[in-house]
């Protein structure tokens, strides 16, 4: 501190008076700083859906909704390596690749901070590419903090996901995803209207026959069964890729003449596909966690329409085996 | 009922019945924004908005109805068979949600229209009936005008704490059930207190009738 501006005579004195009080201080800080978040608010925004909040903390940018402290981290971006993925629920995102290795369409709803389109349009430049985002606060907080960028073939939708795949149905001819994510969280739960039944057949009806949907979930609660149980009823063949080191798992379903994999295929398509492009994470890692017969336990109901208690769900436990 | 001197029972049984269409409004409100979602999205203040409108705009044509209603002397039959038809009307919607929003839908509507037109289609039926309640039961609780104005405050403060309850259940438990089960068992009940109410009020007009055929009878007796 400033001690050398201080008499010398002075300073042992007020130095013995200050240390209590500085340690206590610093301890409280400390224990404040541990509670709260280290990181600094460097946006903030209420929007219609959400209270965002972007921290930044040096290099790492990071999106929240809900609570400043809330547990559900949206996006994470490295300024000097925009390409690193810092979570990994945005690399699992990528195992539909493994099952359909050159998407010419993708349908992604939720943009988040817009990693997930940016990155497939890194290794797909001449893919088209289109996002649903509710919230035109969040688009705007991807382009000016999250270096997301549209193009002529990359567009963000400002609306519902399920009222944009519903406008996609009634254009003469529908349009047909080779790859549709599903990966729009709310601050706390995903919008039940985007995991039942009659929604999946919706995607279903935009969805390529050797295309893929990948769905972002937490594996740990019985929403995961539920939501699987319905993949299962909806597209016959579904299969999940577990998170490592998080919770998320994205459930893969195939359509009619897409592929299901075996572990030692989705390792070999991996390994290809790293090659050609050179992917700024390990899409073999990614391979690996792969369980190809994930069921749910019998009698788990399904989501629809008319029964669908997502938040409750949410706060049961999940009666399948953590991985 | 509505010439029946009011006893305890009676007056009790009368703000049940306003007590019960008040949780019944709430709760087809709040079912409402859930059965619409899955059509014209989660756009909170679109569909909620068009919902809510559609409640208000059609329980005040309800008030006006249900006063105007509560001055004719066939009320009890006119308030029961009413809640019996929103009875069945609820019960029968879960086959409606589909056709109704698809169509519209397809008519090339979008979110706000649609979903202002489908809650118009669905819910402002029911809704109307619903609020002839509240006027039509202030008449039958009055006898003396003085008294109007308390009655009036009772039903209209009870109705609407079991219009608050009807809210909160709603939008905490029951939307955790299926929707189209919430709304077959509301209509079968409020079908039937339609239906109790009818039986109730032929069951007095019969009675009155009978006494006024006596005492007409011993004005003649020499």
């Amino acid at each position: 501190m400033n001690s050398r501006h201080v008499s010398r005579s002075f300073a042992p004195r007020l130095a013995a008076a200050l240390l209590p009080a500085l340690t206590l201080t610093l301890l409280t800080a400390g224990a404040a700083g541990a509670a709260l978040n280290p990181q600094r608010v460097i946006y903030q925004k209420d929007s219609l859906y959400h209270r965002i909040f972007v921290f930044q903390d040096g290099d790492i940018v990071t999106l929240r909704f809900g609570r400043r402290d809330g547990p559900l981290t949206q996006s994470q971006i490295s300024l000097s390596e925009p390409s690193r993925h810092l979570l990994e629920y945005s690399q699992l995102m990528f195992c539909g690749l493994l099952h359909c290795p050159a998407p010419r369409r993708a349908l992604i709803l939720g943009l988040g901070g817009g990693m997930i389109p940016r990155e497939m349009r890194r290794y797909f430049p001449e893919a088209e590419i289109d996002v649903a985002e509710i919230d035109p606060e969040v688009a705007e907080v991807a382009r000016r903090f999250f270096d997301f960028k549209t193009d002529a073939r990359l567009n963000v939708h400002v609306s519902d996901g399920r009222m944009f795949i519903r406008r996609q149905l009634r254009r003469q001819p529908a349009p047909k995803y080779d790859i549709v994510l599903l990966d729009a969280f709310n601050s706390d739960y995903i919008p039940f209207h985007l995991m039942t039944k009659e929604f999946l057949e919706e995607v279903r009806g935009v969805l390529a026959d050797d295309g893929v949907v990948v769905a972002n979930v937490f594996y740990t609660n019985a929403l995961f069964d539920a939501e699987l149980a319905t993949f299962l009823a909806v597209f016959g063949r579904t299969q999940a890729y577990y998170g490592a080191t998080s919770v998320n798992a994205m459930l893969v379903a195939p359509g009619p003449r897409g592929q299901v994999l075996k572990p030692d295929e989705a390792a070999a398509i991996a390994r290809a596909l790293q090659e050609k492009h050179r992917f700024s994470f390990d899409l073999e890692a990614v391979a690996r966690r792969l369980r190809p017969d994930v069921r749910p336990a019998p009698g788990t109901k399904i989501l629809t329409d008319d029964r669908a208690p997502v938040n409750w769900l949410k706060e049961q436990k999940s009666n399948l085996p953590a991985p | 009922m509505l010439h029946a001197p009011c006893t305890r029972l009676r007056r009790a049984a009368i703000v049940a019945i306003a007590c019960i269409c008040g949780w019944f409004v709430m709760e087809l409100e709040m079912l409402g924004g859930r059965i619409l979602t899955p059509y014209f999205g989660s756009a909170v203040y679109v569909v909620m908005g068009s919902v809510i409108g559609v409640f208000l705009l059609s329980l005040s044509g309800g008030y006006v109805l249900g006063g105007w209603l509560s001055r004719k002397p066939y009320s009890e039959i006119s308030l029961g068979g009413g809640l019996a038809i929103a009875g069945a009307w609820l019960a029968l919607t879960p086959w409606l949600i589909a056709p109704v929003c698809d169509g519209l839908l397809n008519l090339g509507l979008d979110d706000k229209w649609g979903s202002l037109i489908a809650a118009l289609a669905l819910f402002a039926l029911p809704t109307v009936i619903l609020g002839t309640v509240s006027p039509t039961v202030v008449r039958w609780l009055t006898a003396e005008a003085s008294e109007s104005g308390r009655n009036a405050g009772i039903v209209l403060g009870l109705s609407t704490v079991a219009s608050f309850a009807g809210c909160i259940v709603t939008a905490f438990y029951l939307v955790l059930l299926s929707a189209r089960l919430t709304l077959r068992v509301s209509g079968l009940i409020l079908f039937l207190v339609g239906c109790a109410i009818i039986v109730v009020g032929l069951r007095h007009r019969r009675l009155r009738s009978w006494e006024g055929g006596a005492e007409a009878g011993k004005g003649r007796t020499p």
